[in-house]
């Protein structure tokens, strides 16, 4: 009997989002489980729901032969089930051991013993081999170190599973291994863990058996020694049916923009982008395919001057646009859908008018003599909703007042009515519902057709590969590979790429980027 | 009625009054338990700035100035800058006025315009450095205003006792500006408005500066929302990051939000100096910086209804000065008005029934929805 069991869950969010879709679940006792899936599979909201943090619309759950409804996380702790988030929730002011302890602290004489906390998380720290330094303030330690206090805290509170939410994401490759070597332990001592990730070599190094899930919805539950990754790969991408769109014949034009050698390093000093080079051209979609985190966003803000780069050149007209202010590079007619509307896309307490100005405000025929001309912007804003069927009785209504689909298309109507020389689509429909998703993808390939450059980043594959005129796929900051007829290229191989199982050399993709 | 409730600002309007008789009801009951005299010293209160002449003039003198603090303000909150450095400005604006009207070498009403400059631009300059550290190293502006308002105070105290002090005065003080670069009353030197003007003149300073304060109120209105820059500030107040993708140079924008605030902040300081005080002297600020903060929050940073909030604002004080003179009640009472008052104007969920909220899903299709759900428009 699985000490696991979760029957036809399903999770629809108010904003009618299914993130979980009648999804089946088991996870056998003193297993080492992952769980794997693009982002928006719903692997995160699964596991919030096991952990309590969510609750699903239906469906149950079975912790070891018994029925359980789980109100809050408390009630899953209760159950022994703990949770590793991705973002640590730890209070850096405190120690190591207080934090271990914090929300059940040993008492004595209705004072926090210190002794005990430091003596228990000793013990724990010892047991399963996870070192600590149980005196040491949490914000002197570094990152593996704090996730291995998050599961000495999960310990402490008695859990039996342990559910790791990307928990090597933050972490160096050796401090990967020792998690690896801590995970072993812990399962040898009779725990079980559920581990997240979509890094399909951790997958086959670390786990029995292997869950996968696509678009709200389990795929199948393998053991992880009777398939490869490539496998893993084609269930985690799979075939699905592409959305009919009309793309008109293919007029490539001159070349419009050039991305050379563009590097990037974080804050923390890991390489994100090392070295991308690609040409864009009049007329075509130049989709980029990969897995959310390997660079995409790193390379798109940095092409709109939201965000400066280590190195390297980004050539429009023979100007190099590389760390320019955005000002700059939107004169040169370059507009972008941002992946995150709500933050870089929208002002969502102005008008939507306001919204739909940002670019043109200072320009004739909007700016007349020293003032604007609202005049002239009542009558675009009119002319914008109507033409992009945005969703609202009048142009003075605050952003926040529409939903997400006409929010995107708000920003999708000032970006696209500035006539663009090159457009930069990001996730430019993420989120959104399917009506407002169709609109926004046949304005894509209308503005394709007539001759602009479109770069589209989208973590949703079938978008890229249905839009797309020439595909390259992105791993790690680096180009893995180049598709020049996006049409002849299966979901299959891309996904080989864009999870690095293979990839081309530069000379082989040269002549194509 | 109904379709009076929908309108945004009658509704903003009915949560002002309603914020204003909450607060006012409020400091009766304190009123009945420290006083001998409740009722007396409330009606003093409520009563006391319209019952005589000169106390008219004290409640418009003091909303004028307030007018200035709170545009100024306004400005730096529409961008969304908690810079609390008025005060500052003011008294460094003021000085900069007094100190040209006494000594600068030019005919009477050449000094008048260049003590309105010097103010200005006096205003302007003590901005910059709360500015600047904000925009490009990012300092909290809250702190380092707070901290120029002190170097303000200070610097004026110690520039008007070396430079300035009249000899044989017991307080910090200039001496008197001439006659002929005092303010004149607003009411114009016309035969058949004689006689009002002079009692007026005796027994107020009301000044032509209430005029530069509404024209000041037309500009910042304009400024804001007919030009470029307002649109520019109005949006890195509304999203920074938003205006940053869309081109706006967000780091320009928070220092001339500060500087072109200082200009309006010096107008106080003018108004004070060269139209009540008629001289400068050391506390001619009297706090009302910070009040200006209160003005904006009152009046939420629209320059239209600053005249508005000043004037309410303005008569509160003066009420709390003639209850203070009159009864057994001390002005600070009037603090726990104002201060319920301005909660209860910032606690945006006051008069949720009159909320509403325009939702435009699909098949709400060009309907007003209320948000309890009460009536459905078509």
């Amino acid at each position: 009997m699985p000490l696991i069991e979760m029957k036809k869950i399903s999770k629809i969010y108010d904003n009618g989002v299914v993130a979980n879709d009648h999804v089946n679940f088991s996870v056998n006792k003193g297993e080492i489980h992952a769980l794997v899936g693009e982002n928006g599979a719903g692997k995160s909201t699964l596991m919030k729901i096991l952990f309590g943090i969510e609750k699903p619309t239906e469906g149950q759950i079975i912790i070891d032969g018994q029925e359980k409804e789980f109100n809050s996380s408390h009630d899953a702790i209760a159950a022994k089930i703990g949770m590793v988030h991705q973002n640590f929730m730890l209070i850096p002011s405190f120690t190591v051991a207080e934090n271990v302890v914090l929300g059940s602290e040993p008492m004595k004489n209705g004072l926090i013993d210190k002794n005990k906390a430091l003596n228990v998380t000793k013990e724990l720290s010892k047991q399963f081999g996870l070192f600590v330094f149980p005196n040491a303030v949490v914000d002197a330690i570094n990152v593996g170190m704090k996730q291995r206090v998050e599961i000495l805290k999960m310990l402490y509170r008695k859990a039996e599973i342990l559910i790791m939410d990307e928990p090597t994401a933050v972490l160096t490759p050796q401090e990967t291994q020792d998690l690896f070597k801590a995970i072993r332990t812990l399962v040898h001592q009779g725990k079980t863990v559920i581990f997240i990730t979509h890094k399909l070599r951790e997958v086959k190094e670390i786990s029995d058996r292997v869950t996968v899930m696509r678009l709200g919805k389990v795929i199948g539950t393998v053991d992880t020694k009777d398939v490869t990754r490539e496998q893993i790969a084609n269930m985690m991408v799979g075939r699905e049916v592409f959305l009919d769109i009309k793309k008109p014949q293919i007029k490539r034009g001159e070349q419009r923009l050039t991305v050379k050698d563009l590097t990037y390093v974080d804050e923390t000093g890991r390489p994100v982008l090392r070295g991308v080079n690609f040409n864009l051209y009049a007329g075509e979609v130049l989709g980029i395919a990969g897995v959310e985190g390997n660079g995409q966003t790193e390379l798109v803000e940095i092409m709109t001057g939201l965000r400066p780069a280590a190195g390297g050149e980004i050539i429009v007209n023979d100007k190099d646009l590389c760390n320019k202010d955005p000002r700059t590079i939107r004169m040169m007619r370059i507009a972008h859908i941002p992946e995150d509307r709500l933050t870089n896309g929208v002002a969502v307490n102005s008008s939507i008018e306001e919204n739909l100005i940002v670019d043109r405000y200072f320009k004739q025929p909007i700016k007349k003599g020293i003032s604007l001309d609202y005049k002239t912007i009542d009558q675009m804003t009119d002319n914008l909703i109507d033409r992009f069927s945005i969703k609202t009785p009048n142009g003075k209504l605050p952003v926040s007042s529409l939903s997400g689909g006409n929010m995107q298309k708000v920003v999708v109507a000032r970006e696209l009515s500035s006539e663009p020389y090159v457009l930069i689509a990001s996730q430019p429909t993420r989120g959104i519902d399917v009506g407002a998703t169709e609109f926004i993808r046949e304005q894509l390939v209308v503005n394709r057709t007539e001759g602009t450059a479109v770069l589209l980043v989208s973590a949703d594959l079938s978008e890229v590969m249905s839009l797309s005129d020439r595909i390259i796929t992105l791993f790690e900051g680096e180009v893995t590979g180049v598709f020049p007829d996006a049409s002849s290229v299966s979901e299959e191989e891309l996904g080989t790429y864009m999870l690095g199982v293979k990839s081309q050399t530069y000379a082989e993709m040269e002549e194509y980027l | 009625m109904r379709e009076l409730f929908r309108k945004k600002a009658f509704r903003e309007f009915l949560r002002v009054l309603l914020a204003l008789g909450i607060g006012l009801g409020l400091g009766f009951v304190v009123t009945i338990f420290v006083s001998k005299d409740p009722i007396g010293n409330y009606r003093a209160f409520l009563l006391g700035p319209v019952s005589q002449l000169n106390r008219i003039g004290d409640w418009l003198e003091e909303s004028t100035t307030l007018i200035f603090l709170g545009l100024a303000v306004a400005i730096v909150f529409t961008a969304k800058q908690f810079y609390i450095g008025v005060e500052g400005q003011m008294i460094l604006g003021a000085f900069v006025a007094g100190t040209i009207v006494l000594y600068a070498p030019f005919p009477p009403l050449l000094r008048v315009i260049a003590a309105f400059i010097g103010a200005a631009l006096m205003g302007m300059i003590w901005g910059v450095i709360p500015a600047v550290v904000k925009a490009y190293l990012n300092a909290s502006e809250l702190v380092s205003s707070l901290m120029m308002n002190t170097i303000a105070l200070r610097l004026f105290d110690y520039l008007v006792s070396t430079y300035l002090q009249q000899p044989k005065v017991a307080g910090i003080m200039s001496e008197l500006f001439p006659k002929e670069v005092r303010l004149p009353s607003f009411i114009p030197n016309l035969p058949f408005l004689a006689d009002i003007r002079m009692l007026w003149e005796r027994q107020t300073s009301v000044s032509v500066m209430i005029y530069v304060a509404i024209g000041a109120v037309i500009v910042v209105y304009w400024l804001l929302y007919k030009t470029p820059f307002g649109y520019e500030l109005r949006m890195v107040g509304s999203n920074s990051k938003f205006a940053r993708y869309g081109g706006i140079n967000v780091k320009r924008i928070i220092v001339l939000s500060i500087t072109i605030s200082g200009i309006f902040a010096g107008l106080a300081g003018v108004h004070v100096a060269l139209a009540i005080t008629h001289r400068i002297v050391q506390n001619m600020s009297a706090g009302l910086g910070f009040e200006g903060v209160n003005i904006a929050i009152l009046s939420f940073n629209n320059p239209a209804i600053v005249p508005f909030a000043s004037l309410l604002y303005g008569y509160l004080r003066a009420g709390a000065d003639v209850m203070e003179r009159m009864g057994d009640v001390s002005r600070e009472l009037v603090m726990i008005v104002q201060a319920a008052v301005l909660l209860l104007i910032t606690a945006e969920r006051l008069l949720p029934v009159v909320q509403q909220r325009v939702t435009t899903d699909e098949e709400e299709e060009g309907q007003v929805v209320h948000e309890k759900g009460v009536k459905h428009v078509a």
